[in-house]
């Protein structure tokens, strides 16, 4: 009986030791000659249904963009880029199994992030654990910088915090005479848009102009005119929305409605979508928003962007398409330098390196990045001037100056 | 001060648009038992409708009502002889839940398919003017959305009150049995019940069109709101609901101006919450409501 309970010790040892071995070979077997010459796999998983089904969308067609283009040229280092998609239903459970499984089971060489900081954190957190750089296209709230990250890169100008900061800027350094004294901020509750807003309302209340209205809505909030009334009452020379769309357009209504007529409105998200415009009718003058891109702009590679995005899917590409762009251009310029592509160690700490000391040129401007992941850089301010978004600041960017004070809407 | 009256003033109109939105919901509960969550859905699908009208042939927002009405009636026939007639009568309210939150997913999914998920919405030159009166802003679209469901439940009511199918539901809203007994047809009662439930659901749909964009998922937020003003209402009195849309109307627009709108928000469960241990069949339920 002895005897054979310390024959299975043995045995099961050995079946351990087995699996570990297993275990060890794998990220040595990764970069074999073989698997060289293949296609470089890249793993994404988006919300392709559910909540963020458009914003999803927008942002696998800029991958697809880059991926054509990428491949017209002959690839990345020689080899034909494929990318694997996984639609994770806006769920960040399914997204954390999904990165999981692309990475262990169809072993790819490189990773791509999903849409949104909510389904950015758990995906982070599966691409850190198996030590693969993660660019992301879309998770711009301070949580996400605040995991402890060490591969994570944003791939967009600014954190939320830092949207307005050109806007701020421009109203602080008015004349006296000209520069508001008052501010009405109405936000939703969500990280990104109060993100928006409070950047704003800290710095304009650093350089004295009062915060005469601080609101927050939750999201359920289906009436705005009460909000309207009380900013109403306080008579402001600027509101400002840290808005989505449904909600800046509910704004932008019930503030008409109730005769506020301020000097400048800014709002963020929603006025950058195509359908604002048509939902406030001609209200949308003179509106500003912070704007992380721009079809017009001169920046490295726009121009094919939009015109290869219009060969492919027929429209005008988005913000979101752009986002999904520069993430590529980022990996493309890393993977160029660190003359590699494989999910090995060595590999993905020399592109996390290479990543966190450059400045890459993307079509949303040069990026580079803070030992935190974050971009540098601020977005620019787009306004609505004579029916059509112009870019207004930064002035060396700009293609119509800011119309300030606005028009009565 | 004139910031208090503002927010009553614009209280009372909202309520007015919530009395319409919940009267549907009383009556599905009062003739049925059916807790209808897709509700919300079927004005979300009112309002895309209204929009294809008001995009297609350039029309009034208002001028799709012609169509919409009578095919929502149908529909509410429909969806109550085809479906909801079929579920176990012995848990009905627990069923119903089931069913029509498939319904609402449905829809969702089906205005998802055909419209995309990107925002849409009315807008009326007269839509963004108001009309002041001491110092007090009220909105255009809020008048008409107050007009228009003042108008519409006094409908309901004269219909209810008055006509003999009216009498035949309230007959069979009270004692299905006894209904029965006296010769009413209540299958047929509460098919053209649900009919005229969603009839409401058509109206309510053009009017939120008009006062807010809207995407296929919009519907969410509107349930726990409509079903807070029913409960506190009484169930299956569609006066009851209307009184009490109202009051949580006023409560909100002077929350919301003199606290903040997460306790406007919040106001709607706590009146549900109130309701609830104070006075379980609602605020101006009647006998019926004591069943449950």
């Amino acid at each position: 009986m002895a005897r054979l309970s310390s024959g299975l010790v043995i045995i099961s040892m050995c079946g351990l030791a087995l699996t570990a071995c297993a275990k060890t070979d794998e990220p040595g077997a990764a970069p074999s000659p073989g698997q060289q010459q293949g296609p470089v796999k890249i793993g994404i998983s988006l919300p392709l249904t559910g909540d963020f089904s458009e914003p999803g969308k927008g942002i696998q067609e800029g991958y697809q963009v880059w991926a054509d283009r990428v491949n017209a040229k002959g690839g990345l280092l020689g080899r034909k880029v494929e990318l694997i998609f996984r639609d994770d239903a806006s769920d960040p459970n399914r997204v954390s199994s999904d990165y999981e499984s692309l990475i262990t089971q169809d072993k790819v060489d490189l990773v791509f992030g999903p849409f949104s900081s909510r389904l950015v954190i758990p995906a982070a957190k599966v691409a850190e654990s198996y030590g693969m750089v993660f660019v992301e296209p879309a998770g711009a709230a301070k949580e996400v910088f605040e995991q402890g990250f060490e591969r994570l890169f944003y791939a967009a100008p600014a954190i939320a915090d830092d949207h307005y900061d050109y806007l701020a800027d421009y109203l602080v350094k008015l004349p006296e005479d000209q520069r508001p004294k008052t501010a009405a901020y109405a936000s939703l509750d969500d990280p990104f848009a109060q993100g928006t807003a409070y950047g704003l309302r800290d710095r304009l209340a650093a350089a004295g102009i009062r915060t005469v209205v601080d609101e927050v809505y939750p999201p359920e909030t289906t009436d705005f005119s009460p909000i309207a009334a009380k900013i109403a009452a306080a008579e402001p020379d600027l509101v400002v929305g840290g808005t989505q769309f449904e909600d800046s357009v509910g704004l932008v209504r019930a503030l008409q409605e109730l005769k506020v007529q301020p000097k400048l409105a800014a709002f963020s998200t929603g006025p950058t979508l195509a359908e604002f415009p048509e939902a406030v009718k001609g209200a949308a003058e003179h509106i500003v928003s912070p704007v992380g891109w721009s079809a017009t702009s001169t920046f490295t590679g726009n121009e094919e962007m939009v015109r290869r995005y219009k060969e492919m899917f027929g429209g005008a590409a988005n913000e979101d398409a752009a986002n999904g762009y520069t993430v590529g251009q980022i990996i493309e310029a890393a993977v160029t330098a660190a003359k590699c592509a494989d999910p090995s160690k060595e590999c993905q700490d020399e592109l996390t390196e290479h990543i966190r000391q450059g400045t890459f040129d993307t079509v949303v401007g040069p990026l580079s990045f803070d030992d935190k992941g974050r971009p540098e850089q601020a977005h620019m301010i787009q306004q609505y001037v004579d029916g059509k978004i112009e870019i207004v600041l930064p002035e060396q960017a700009g293609t119509a100056d800011l119309v300030y004070p606005k028009q009565e809407w | 001060m004139s910031l208090l009256l503002q927010g009553v003033a614009l209280g009372v109109l909202t309520g007015g648009l919530y009395a319409l939105l919940a009267s549907g919901l009383s009556l599905y509960f009062g003739v049925m038992r059916v807790v209808m969550v897709a509700h919300p859905a079927f004005l979300f699908l009112a309002a895309y409708l209204t929009y294809t009208v008001h995009t297609a042939l350039g029309v009034d927002p208002f001028l799709a009502l012609p169509v919409t009405v009578p095919v929502f009636f149908a529909l509410g026939v429909a969806v109550q002889r085809l479906l909801v007639a079929r579920l176990a009568p012995e848990n009905v309210a627990m069923m119903s839940v089931l069913l029509t939150f498939g319904l609402a997913l449905t829809i969702e999914g089906l205005l998802g398919t055909f419209y995309t998920g990107s925002y849409k919405s009315v807008s009326m030159e007269y839509a963004t003017r108001s009309l002041t009166i001491g110092g007090v802003h009220l909105p255009y679209d809020k008048i008409i959305a107050f007009a228009v469901a003042a108008l519409t439940l006094a409908v309901l009511f004269a219909v209810l009150v008055r006509s003999r199918f009216g009498q035949a539901l309230r007959a069979t809203i009270q004692h299905r049995e006894a209904a029965r007994l006296v010769g009413v047809q209540t299958e047929r009662v509460a098919g053209y019940g649900f009919g005229v439930g969603l009839a409401t659901a058509a109206v309510g749909g053009t009017v939120l069109a008009l006062i807010t964009p809207f995407f296929p998922a919009s519907h969410w937020v509107w349930i726990g709101k409509l079903m807070a003003i029913i409960v506190v209402g009484g169930l299956g009195s569609v006066a009851g609901a209307a009184l009490a849309a109202v009051l949580l109307g006023v409560v909100e627009g002077v929350v919301l101006v003199t606290v903040d709108a997460t306790w406007a928000t919040m106001m709607f469960y706590v009146f549900l919450f109130l309701t609830l241990l104070a006075r379980p069949q609602g605020f101006f339920g009647g006998r019926l409501a004591h069943r449950f």
